[in-house]
């Protein structure tokens, strides 16, 4: 295989396979990235077995063939290279020569007949708008657990409907929710697809989305343990989760008694102060609502305390709840409205943050309490 | 001036067996198992301890120094009633108790004369008060520090007094050898042989430059401690001060060891309700859970987890340990030992659960309920349905705090 590629395409193809190639080179053929050429065309595929990436870029291709690389390593050498032209050669020993100018190099490669297939694209399922899908992935991602043990709960739940959207995260100490309303060509009106979509796929599939332009479409499509996403000519494919994803629906709270509107601004700054004098390893604070106020308050016996006053208006009953300031913050981040509603009960039950807005998204943050 | 008593209850598993079983009284008596069980002496009568039998020996061990000695099972249950009784009078003393074991307890009595009268008669009123209520022989020792009380106790046994008037603590001290001074074990025992030291007056003589250099800290400590003074660690915190434990942790020694996985999770569910009766009798929420393990050639392994949110729930308990015991026990290697220790306490539940919190909730109460019932009917009374074919009988220094460990 012999090639020649521009510096800045293959800087910008290969930057993509680095959230993907295997860190850890138990299998050390995953850390290398699959080149192929043919045609006018580059073809850079990486894999950890779990999540795939196949991208490519326009190439002059003297001799079609393929070979696999160390990406890291690549990357990092080409990186350094002055803008311009790139040759790639391949050596039938697996040696691969990288001459740029006045430079040349020479990487150990592997041969390509041990680099795993990676399962072709079934028949797509649906068109989904990129940016869509990507704003609910920041809405959710956050909340995925970090228990490994808890497997079914290390990604998000993906529910595609007729009449629109969802995706579900929870680490069973809160939950967040995002639904998006639009009709999804091809599905009929009782038909569903359901999917958990791991993590590193989501934040993967976040940073192509990033990429992507406002109305670009995404082609998704499902086999048996794969999902597949498509991005003009990236490829992002995917292991689905294994398992039963909790009966969110079970834990949604049906109705609130209690509610306050805040500035979204205010609160997020208010947090962050009162945080500072939370116990760190737990982020407890006391949220406390009174007529015409609510109240954060958080203190360490050895440090300090302190108190944060927000108008609000309230005229219920004093309810005075514990929450891990964290949890909250990290819908306050994820959330981009200037109002938010908080709904609450009392101590002891699930309290609610969503977004004041008529946004195209239906967003809901279900946090429980702490005792403290 | 400060007036700590030290009680100590004499040879207390002996003594409650007694109580029991009268025909055992004088005879070399030892409690822990039978003489050929696996497992260690928890106590040992006077009788018996006069032919070197004493506790935390193996059981087998005993029995080749004492044969005729009688081996006796021993009755957590008893002990800890009975040491509930002695508490009891321990507290219409003074509020400030500590009880630092199942059978011994510091009192600060400062304060107290004009209500119990001089140090002296104090001791005999409370020394007489715990032999109504329990028939239990007892010592008392009286002094200025919770060392002089602890050393003073060890010299008034059996059942008597000693009380060392301040200023008198240094005379006390002085002729005694210096593995009297609690903390001092075999080895700064030998160390100080070797130096010629041999009393506590010869290491009170010291500067305390001298024992520094050759015991670093320790050794500053060991100037203080021979002067009779509460330094170094060993007697740190005021008495009635809560302590919270660090880690609470069962262990099982199975008498033949085993390699089936049913005998294993089942004994690790016994083990994981026993460890959540302790937190929630101490009001604690764990997060990290440890198993240990041990093989039939004493290799020993711990791995632990730390979960998102706290815990004193045996069945989370016993499903983490599980996790932990089959990701990382070697299929078909047999099993000596297991045990389960949780730490990472917290005084509040914390973060409640969203997906599982109603069923933490109601186990919650169902674990409470279940704790009544072994206050009331015994240990054995109730368990998980899988503990109960994990169940062992419990061995003797369970009932002690401080995790179970046999008594110095």
């Amino acid at each position: 295989m012999e090639f020649t590629v521009s510096k800045a395409d293959l800087v910008r193809e290969l930057g993509l396979s680095q959230g993907v190639v295997e860190k850890k080179s138990t299998i050390p053929i995953l850390s290398n990235v699959l080149l192929e050429a043919d045609g006018d065309r580059l073809s850079l595929t990486a894999t950890d077995l779990e999540l795939g990436i196949r991208c490519g870029c326009a190439a002059k291709v003297k001799k079609a063939g393929s070979g696999t690389i160390p990406a890291k390593k690549l990357l990092d050498y080409v990186r350094l290279l002055p803008d311009g032209e790139i040759s790639i050669k391949f050596a039938d020993n697996q040696w691969a020569s990288i001459t740029a100018g006045r430079s040349k190099t020479r990487i150990a490669g592997m041969s390509r007949e041990s680099y795993p297939e990676l399962p072709e694209m079934p028949q797509v399922l649906a068109e989904l708008p990129v940016k869509r899908l990507a704003a609910m992935i920041t809405r959710t991602i956050f909340a995925i657990s970090a228990e490994e043990s808890r497997f079914t709960l290390n990604g998000a739940l993906l529910l595609v409907k007729a009449h629109g959207l969802t995706m579900v995260s929870t680490d069973s100490h809160r939950l967040a929710m995002v639904e998006c309303p639009m009709e999804i060509e091809g599905f009929a009106p009782d038909q569903s697809y359901r999917a958990l979509l791991p993590r590193k796929a989501m934040s993967e599939l976040a940073r192509l989305a990033a990429e992507a332009s406002d109305d670009a479409k995404l082609l998704f499509a499902g086999d048996e343990n794969h999902l597949f996403f498509q991005i003009g000519d990236r490829l992002l494919l995917s292991r689905k989760l294994t398992g039963n994803f909790p009966d969110f629906e079970r834990v949604l709270p049906k109705e609130h008694p209690h509610n306050v509107t805040l500035s979204r601004d205010d609160l997020k700054g208010s947090l962050e102060r009162v945080m500072q004098f939370a116990d760190e390893r737990s982020r407890a604070i006391k949220v406390g609502a009174f007529p015409g106020e609510l109240k954060l308050h958080s203190s360490l016996s050895d440090t300090g305390e302190s108190e944060e006053t927000l108008g609000a208006f309230y005229d219920g009953p004093s309810v005075e709840i514990g929450f891990n300031a964290a949890y909250m913050l990290d819908f306050l981040r994820a959330s981009n409205e200037d109002n938010v509603q908080f709904l609450f009960k009392d101590s002891a039950s699930a309290g609610e943050l969503r977004p004041v807005s008529d946004g195209t998204l239906n967003y809901r943050y279900i946090v429980m309490p702490m005792r403290i | 001036m400060r007036s700590i008593f030290h009680v100590d209850m004499d040879a207390f598993f002996v003594s409650v067996e007694e109580l029991y079983d009268p025909s055992l009284i004088g005879k070399p008596v030892v409690v822990g198992g039978a003489s050929d069980q696996r497992g260690v002496v928890s106590a040992a009568s006077y009788a018996a301890r006069k032919f070197g039998v004493h506790s935390a020996m193996p059981l087998r061990t005993a029995y080749q120094l004492c044969p005729q000695a009688i081996f006796v099972e021993g009755h957590p249950e008893r002990y800890r009633k009975y040491s509930n009784l002695v508490k009891e009078v321990l507290q219409q003393f003074t509020p400030l108790v500590e009880m630092a074991s199942i059978d011994e307890a510091y009192l600060d009595m400062t304060g107290t004369e004009r209500l119990h009268g001089p140090p002296l008669l104090a001791a005999h009123k409370l020394h007489n008060a715990i032999k109504a209520a329990t028939a239990l022989n007892n010592s008392i020792g009286a002094g200025t520090s919770r060392l002089l009380a602890k050393v003073c106790s060890d010299q008034a046994k059996p059942h008597g007094i000693v009380w060392i008037p301040p200023g008198a603590e240094a005379a006390f001290l002085a002729p005694l050898d210096v593995r009297k001074i609690p903390g001092v074990g075999k080895v700064t025992e030998q160390k100080l042989h070797r130096l010629g030291i041999r009393q506590v007056g010869d290491m009170a003589a010291l500067e305390p430059k001298f024992l520094a250099e050759h015991f670093g800290q320790w050794g500053l400590a060991l100037g203080g401690k021979s002067k009779g003074l509460d330094s170094g660690g060993w007697f740190q915190g005021e008495i009635g001060e809560e302590q919270d434990p660090k880690s609470i942790s069962h262990e099982h020694t199975f008498s033949v060891d085993t390699a089936d996985a049913d005998a294993l999770e089942a004994a690790l569910a016994h083990l994981s309700e026993k460890v959540g009766r302790r937190l929630r009798e101490h009001g604690l929420w764990a997060r990290t859970i440890q198993l240990k393990l041990r093989y039939t050639d004493f290799s020993t392994f711990t791995r632990a987890l730390t979960l998102g949110h706290a815990t004193q729930i045996d069945t989370e308990i016993f499903q983490t340990a599980r996790d932990l015991l089959r990701k990382n026990r070697r299929a078909g290697s047999p099993i000596r030992l297991l045990g389960v220790q949780t730490s990472g306490f917290s005084h509040e539940a914390g973060q409640l659960d969203l997906l599982d919190g109603a069923q933490h909730e109601r186990m919650g109460k169902a674990l409470n309920a279940m704790d009544k019932l072994r206050d009331k009917y015994g240990e054995m009374s109730v368990s998980l349905a899988l503990g109960m074919k994990g169940r062992f009988k419990e061995r003797t220094h369970d009932a002690l705090p401080n995790d179970g460990k046999p008594k110095k």
